[in-house]
């Protein structure tokens, strides 16, 4: 097991690595410095002088070997550089949204349970039944239709029609926690349909999967009813899954919670992703790179460490 | 299925399959029946679009903006007075464009790597992979997102940006083919007789791995139209007076209260384009997987 660990490990560090280079290549390639294009507002661009003073401040005239040198040391000493477009300290302006999409995610997260894990049972058990394709085609509409959408949709049904939840807006819990949760309702919706589509189906097939062995049979030929063959043997393999999609959803998560909190107005990460990437902030827009894939990274180790602790063959052929 | 069974229909992965074959055992899925049947009409509708738009979807009448839907304006009109109906058809042209380019590009892209790293091996693979891993660290749009805003606005540059991600799907499965493929006796035979490498891999593995290619390529277009409906929907990628669904779907937001349509109906049109890809591929998935056949 240590050995696996160690290998994945190796593995991983290679991949953030090449992650590392990539982001940095991104970031460069904004055309006319991104820094140039960024003052543009607020420097004189014509004066020569002005231009090599600024590109001096922010390490442009260096190399770009020593600059991503310098880049790499400052990032890992937790200087993440200063926003072009506020002006904030860029890891400040992490730890206070940070919060906000934690909150936001939370919240989808439980919808995606909610509606994965009865929909996938169901399927499974209803198989190729009128039913089962209904759920079916439910999920894939439910992982097809686009984010901004849907959200526009609920708005219109749910804040315009029926005036229920509040269109757009944010208030801090320890505000007024009502409020805030009443806020939250039809972002980390619109935010779980997705993974709660993608976990359907994984938990539909995983179940068929196991319906499908051997020590199901038994179990059946022993007449247990059908619920608890269902509940006591079928349902404690069959959601392996479960942990993978919810993992591997929150990478895709916040690629929606840059269209929902922009929609909704949640001052969280992904409006400031947003944002950045209007502006060329180009400091924000590679740390929310960096973050965003450090996070997938990780979830992706750990999810490889825990199939090779539930799973020994895997351990084998890593 | 009264003539050939299921199992004459969807052959083992390995075996040429006439495309007709292959698209009668697609049909078979009902939801793929339906996805095809809406893929067909939006092409329809984008092909003939100038015909069938009963106005130019460029021409403005400030007067008549954001009218509800009557007989001479079917859906309404936008905010700049333009008929929303005629826009939406010429939107179809747009995304259906967009998607397929952008698909086809990562395609071409990604198996001629996958071919080159599977059929290579070694440090070339090993490389060639690693760099596909880090890519699938970033979440698609996120990453397009990125690039496209680097790049520029303009849909050539979401086409281009899609391609530089897209890429790495297309090249971890045709690797991953290639790898199956390339110890079977027939790939041994042709080597045994002296064909030249290049030959192997075009003519001998590349007819052997499009299957799950095609699949790819299918939901990849879905992908493809979904990033650049978000993309423009954020304000880059389409760039006015072009009709694009996202463009619309953004613009529309604005007056949800008075004129819903406006928002509405744009993403009805995106939905559908790439929910029926999706069905698509699914049905596909589903025909070219033996394991499957049996469960349907």
């Amino acid at each position: 097991m240590g050995k696996y660990i160690g290998i994945r490990l190796a593995h991983s560090l290679v991949i953030l690595a090449i992650v590392i280079v990539l982001v940095f290549i991104i970031a460069r390639l904004i055309p006319g410095d991104g820094i140039m294009a960024a003052m543009a507002g607020s420097v004189d661009l014509h004066d020569a002088q002005v231009v090599e003073r600024v590109r001096h401040q922010f390490g442009l005239d260096q190399p770009i070997p020593l600059q991503f040198a310098v880049w790499i040391g400052q990032f890992v000493r937790g200087e993440w550089g200063t926003s072009i477009g506020t002006g904030e300290n860029v890891l400040d302006m992490f730890r206070s949204r940070l919060p906000i999409t934690l909150e936001l995610f939370f919240g989808a997260t439980l919808w995606s349970l909610a509606i994965g894990i009865p929909v996938g049972i169901i399927g499974a058990l209803k198989r190729n039944s009128a039913v089962d394709v209904c759920l079916t085609a439910g999920t894939i509409v439910g992982v097809s239709i686009p984010v901004f959408w849907e959200a526009i949709l609920l708005i219109y049904v749910l804040s315009v029609v029926l005036p229920i939840f509040p269109p757009s807006g944010y208030v801090p819990f320890s505000e007024n926690p009502l409020l805030n949760l009443k806020a939250m309702v039809l972002p980390s919706f619109v935010l779980g349909t997705h993974s709660g589509g993608l976990l359907a189906r994984y938990v539909r097939s995983s179940l068929l999967e196991v319906l499908g062995q051997d020590y199901i049979r038994t179990a059946r030929a022993k007449g247990l009813s059908e619920p608890a063959v269902v509940a006591r043997h079928a349902m404690k393999p069959g959601m392996i899954p479960v942990v993978t999609v919810i993992g591997l959803s929150w990478g895709g998560m916040l690629a929606g919670a840059f269209f929902v909190e922009a929609i909704f107005a949640i001052p969280g990460l992904g409006r400031m992703g947003v944002e950045a990437i209007f502006q060329k902030d180009f400091p924000v827009v590679q740390a929310t790179l960096i973050v965003v894939s450090v996070n997938v990274l990780l979830v992706n180790l750990l999810v490889d460490v825990l199939y090779g602790y539930l799973d020994p063959r895997i351990r084998v052929r890593p | 299925m009264t003539e050939t069974g299921p199992i004459g229909l969807v052959a083992p992965p390995i075996s040429r399959r006439p495309p007709f074959a292959l698209l009668r055992a697609v049909v078979r899925y009902r939801l793929a029946r339906v996805g095809l049947g809406i893929i067909a009409a939006l092409c329809f509708l984008a092909i003939f679009a100038p015909v069938l738009a009963p106005h130019s979807p460029y021409h403005q009448d400030l007067h008549g903006a954001l009218a509800a839907p009557s007989r001479v304006h079917w859906l309404g009109t936008d905010n700049l007075g333009r008929d929303l109906f005629s826009r939406l058809l010429y939107g179809a042209r747009v995304s259906l464009f967009v998607g397929i380019v952008s698909a086809a590009v990562s395609a071409a892209l990604g198996v001629v790597t996958g071919l080159f790293a599977g059929f290579k091996g070694g440090a070339i693979d090993a490389i060639i992979m690693r760099v596909t891993d880090a890519f699938l660290c970033f979440p698609p749009l996120i990453f397009i997102l990125a690039m496209s805003a680097a790049l520029g606005p303009g849909l050539h540059n979401v086409i281009l940006s899609f391609a530089l991600f897209g890429w790495t799907g297309f090249a971890r499965i045709t690797r991953g083919q290639v790898l199956m493929v390339r110890e079977l006796p027939f790939i041994e035979a042709a080597r045994s007789v002296g064909v030249p490498p290049r030959r192997i891999m075009m003519r001998h593995i590349l007819p052997n791995i499009m299957a799950p290619v095609l699949v790819a390529i299918t939901i990849t277009i879905g992908t493809a139209i979904l990033v650049e409906s978000g993309v423009s929907f954020l304000g880059l990628g389409a760039q006015p007076p072009t009709a694009s669904w996202g463009k619309e779907l953004r613009v529309g937001f604005a007056y949800l209260e008075t004129t819903p349509l406006f928002s509405i109906a744009p993403g009805v049109m995106i939905s559908l384009a790439i929910v029926s890809f999706n069905f698509v591929g699914d049905g596909l998935r589903d025909a070219l997987d033996p394991r499957l056949r049996g469960l349907g």
